[in-house]
């Protein structure tokens, strides 16, 4: 380890604990926690409307779901396209108990962090299960598994009288020490909710990959029987992810259903899933702070298509319909030229920046 | 000196009483969140056009004087998120009015528009949407009672037994939701017999159910879905010589559907497989002559729109959902109130009986009350003849809705 903790400029690593480390120097640190209390801070100075305070939220959510989608498909390789089912379960958790109990029930209102977090177990048990047939699956027929547990999730709740039909289901309004959260700070409330969860999670991926499980589950992603002979257990390993995922996707949705105030069919199809995917390529397979800029990069971009796709929408003619190839042609092209060109996405060209930032001004 | 003073100040008194007090124009933001692109795009992209040309027309033409509406058309996609984030947007612009679209949607906000207090329009005429809403509103008669209509039609121009009915639905609360009514409908009275209810897929070939109509003896199919599937049905029915020639011909099936599965765009999409296809809608069609059909050709050619757009009975959908807009923001500068969602709020309440509103583009006068969300209550049963929709019988309306309540 360097003799400076507050300023090394190369890695001086002498032991295994030293890489470890979350943070390698004291300005790591400083620049993280100033970082995270600028993240705090900004609603308190800067007047946002609720329109972007929803964009910000939605983004959190969708950090949120990624993370564990990060957890099971960037470090432990096993690819998932149902990953937008598991945030539904933890929605529909929220929202079905809403119904039998009534939306206004102090469980729902008043004991919403606990209905959060049983929102992530239940999305856990669904993880196991839909992770049993990684034990056998690789690859292609991993992902048509995956598949099949997002239609049966689709066909479910689109059919089901229990689940309204895929018709939206209420959530009522949380309470907090204040009082009812009102819809004049919904939004900056579940800002801050979503941060906290957002930040606990990271750090909780952040240690779980320091663990013996961690070095199992990327050890099982390069090489399954490499990992076995070395006397890890890749089935646990594998099964294990998913249920990890399951949670946090779990946890996602059941925030969403509050953010939303309610959960309804059409926010977790396969295009979701899809989406979610996206983000994890886009952001980078296999690194925590790619889980935040994929989902940030891909809901900007969705949002700058929607304004080209609705002035396109404008003067093209109608019968063509052209207008709403764009957003999916744009979203498609993103990830081809990622896999092209930066298979290791957005926190790849972080970790340049990092890099050239601390070796400044001693560069190569 | 002071004599001066005292003159000139007295002057510039009488001259400030005597000039014309300048009203300040006011501007009213009226928001639509809708389909411009994506699934039902090619009902959302005319019916976006049919509001923003009658806005155009309302402030070229100065109706509301110097006032003036300031629209916004948002295309969401068809996905609920997005329309969320749309009436945040609208919210924060200050809006007085709001236009929604999908069923989804407006399921999915309607305690936002009650918390709110924001009147609001939507474009689907779904009968759970004004279920415990105070502030939504449908343009026109709900697709229960367009089912409940053709389906009272039917019995009661019916050859023979108890008529065998099907119904082909759109997998989704839109299509689902007559169901239910229609079922009560039949324990009511009305005399059929309902022998099947088919949620439709993405099938192009509709071969297999077909034949298993046939085998059940079924008559007349009543649809709630969107035209395709109706167009790829129809089809299938013609290649297997199943199209009734006549309504009801015997050995044969009459198909009928609510508003969204018939239009121009069903002819395009089915062809000559459409004949005799019965439909039923509250809006007028521009091929029956009528002021209100010259009045919408002559509001889309005002503005260049092409011959599809102008024949839409999407396009008429969106042009009463903004002359409604303003003719509430109309009434309630008469009454010199300040216009704000409240005052237009009232205003709706109030469109009814010596009040209600004749638009040109729909069979019935628009009426609301504090117990009646649903604007036009008449609805108007079409066929298509000789490639056109063509009027059958008088406007009506049915008498089952009522009874089921």
């Amino acid at each position: 380890m360097s003799a400076n903790r507050w300023l090394a400029t190369g890695n001086y690593f002498t032991t295994y604990q030293d890489e470890q480390r979350i943070f390698f120097t004291h300005i790591d640190r400083l620049l993280f926690v100033a970082f995270l209390a600028s993240l705090f801070a900004w609603p308190l100075f800067i007047d946002v409307s609720n329109k972007y305070m929803l964009i910000f939220d939605n983004i959190l959510v969708a950090v949120i779901a990624v993370l564990g989608l990060n957890l099971v498909t960037g470090f432990g390789g096993l690819i998932s396209v149902g990953h937008a089912a598991f945030v539904g379960v933890g929605a529909y958790t929220v929202a079905c108990l809403a119904q039998m109990i009534g939306d206004q029930h102090v469980i729902i209102t008043h004991f919403w962090p606990v209905m959060i977090i049983v929102g992530g177990f239940i999305g856990a048990i669904f993880g196991l299960i839909v992770g049993l047939p990684a034990l056998r699956l690789r690859h292609l027929y991993l992902l048509m598994a995956t598949l099949s547990f997002q239609m049966i999730f689709q066909w479910v709740i689109g059919f089901m009288d229990f689940f309204n039909q895929g018709q939206f289901i209420y959530v009522g309004r949380v309470h907090w020490f204040t009082g009812e959260v009102g819809r004049s700070n919904h939004y900056e409330f579940w800002y801050y909710a979503l941060l906290v969860t957002a930040v606990i999670l990271s750090f909780g991926v952040r240690n779980l990959l320091r663990t013996r499980y961690g070095r199992s589950l990327v050890a099982v992603r390069d090489n399954d029987r490499a990992a076995d002979a070395m006397g890890m257990h890749p089935g646990f390993t594998k099964v294990a992810a998913f249920g990890i995922a399951g949670f946090f996707a779990g946890i996602a949705g059941a925030m969403q259903a509050y953010l939303n105030r309610g959960a309804g069919f059409e926010t977790f199809t396969l295009h979701e899933s899809i989406q979610y995917l996206a983000m994890t390529i886009v952001g980078g397979l296999g690194s925590l702070p790619g889980t935040f800029f994929g989902p940030a990069a891909i809901k900007m971009l969705d949002l700058q298509m929607e304004n080209l796709a609705e002035w396109a929408g404008h003067i093209l003619p109608s019968s063509l319909d052209l207008a709403t190839g764009l957003r999916p042609l744009s979203f498609g092209l993103v990830i081809v030229l990622f896999l092209m060109f930066e298979p290791r996405g957005i926190a790849n060209w972080w970790r340049i920046v990092r890099s050239y930032v601390k070796l400044w001004p001693f560069r190569y | 000196m002071k004599r001066i003073s005292i003159g000139i100040l007295v002057s510039t008194v009488i001259l400030m009483l005597a000039m014309p007090v300048s009203a300040v124009a006011e501007e009213y933001m009226i928001g639509l969140s809708l389909a411009i692109t994506g699934p039902t795009s090619d009902a959302g992209n005319p019916y976006s056009k049919g509001v923003e040309d009658y806005f155009r027309y309302v402030n070229d033409m100065k109706l509301l004087g110097e006032d003036t509406i300031n629209y916004n058309i948002r295309d969401d996609k068809y996905e609920t998120a997005i329309t969320k984030r749309n009436f945040e947007e609208f919210l924060d612009m200050g809006m007085v009015f709001y236009l929604n679209y999908s069923t989804g949607s407006t399921l999915a906000l309607k305690r936002d528009f009650e918390e709110v207090k924001m009147p609001t329009l939507p474009a689907s005429y779904h009968a759970g949407n004004i279920e415990e809403s105070n502030y939504i509103f449908l343009p026109i008669a709900s697709y229960s009672a367009q089912a409940i209509g053709l389906a009272e039609y039917l019995v009661a121009n019916h050859d023979g037994k108890t008529p065998k009915v099907a119904m082909y639905v759109h997998p989704s609360a839109f299509g689902r939701g007559p169901v239910e009514d229609v079922q009560a409908t039949v324990k009511a009275g009305l005399e059929m017999e309902i022998v099947e209810v088919v949620e439709h897929g993405k099938d192009l070939d509709v071969t297999g159910m077909l034949q298993r109509w046939k085998s059940k003896g079924v008559q007349y199919v009543i649809s709630q879905t969107v035209q395709s599937p109706v167009a790829t049905l129809l089809k299938g029915a013609s290649r297997m010589n199943l199209v009734a020639g006549s309504f009801g011909e015997k050995g044969k099936i009459t198909f009928m559907g609510a508003h969204y599965t018939g239009g121009n765009d069903l002819i395009a999409l089915a062809g000559k497989a459409a004949e005799n296809f019965y439909w039923t809608t509250s809006f007028i069609t521009t091929s029956e002559e009528s002021y209100g059909a010259d009045a919408q050709i002559a509001l889309a050619e005002r503005y260049g729109r092409d011959d599809k757009t102008a024949n839409s009975h999407n396009y008429a959908a969106g042009i009463i959902v903004a002359e409604v807009a303003t003719e509430v923001i109309q009434r309630a500068k008469a009454k010199g109130k300040e216009v704000n969602k409240e005052t237009l709020y009232q205003e709706l309440l109030a469109m009814n009986g010596m009040n209600a509103l004749y638009s040109g583009t729909a069979v019935g006068p628009v009426t609301y009350a504090k117990d009646d969300h649903q604007g036009v209550d008449t609805l108007q049963l079409y066929s298509v003849q000789d490639g056109e929709f063509r009027a059958v019988g008088k406007p009506f309306i049915p008498e089952y809705t009522d009874k089921i309540k």
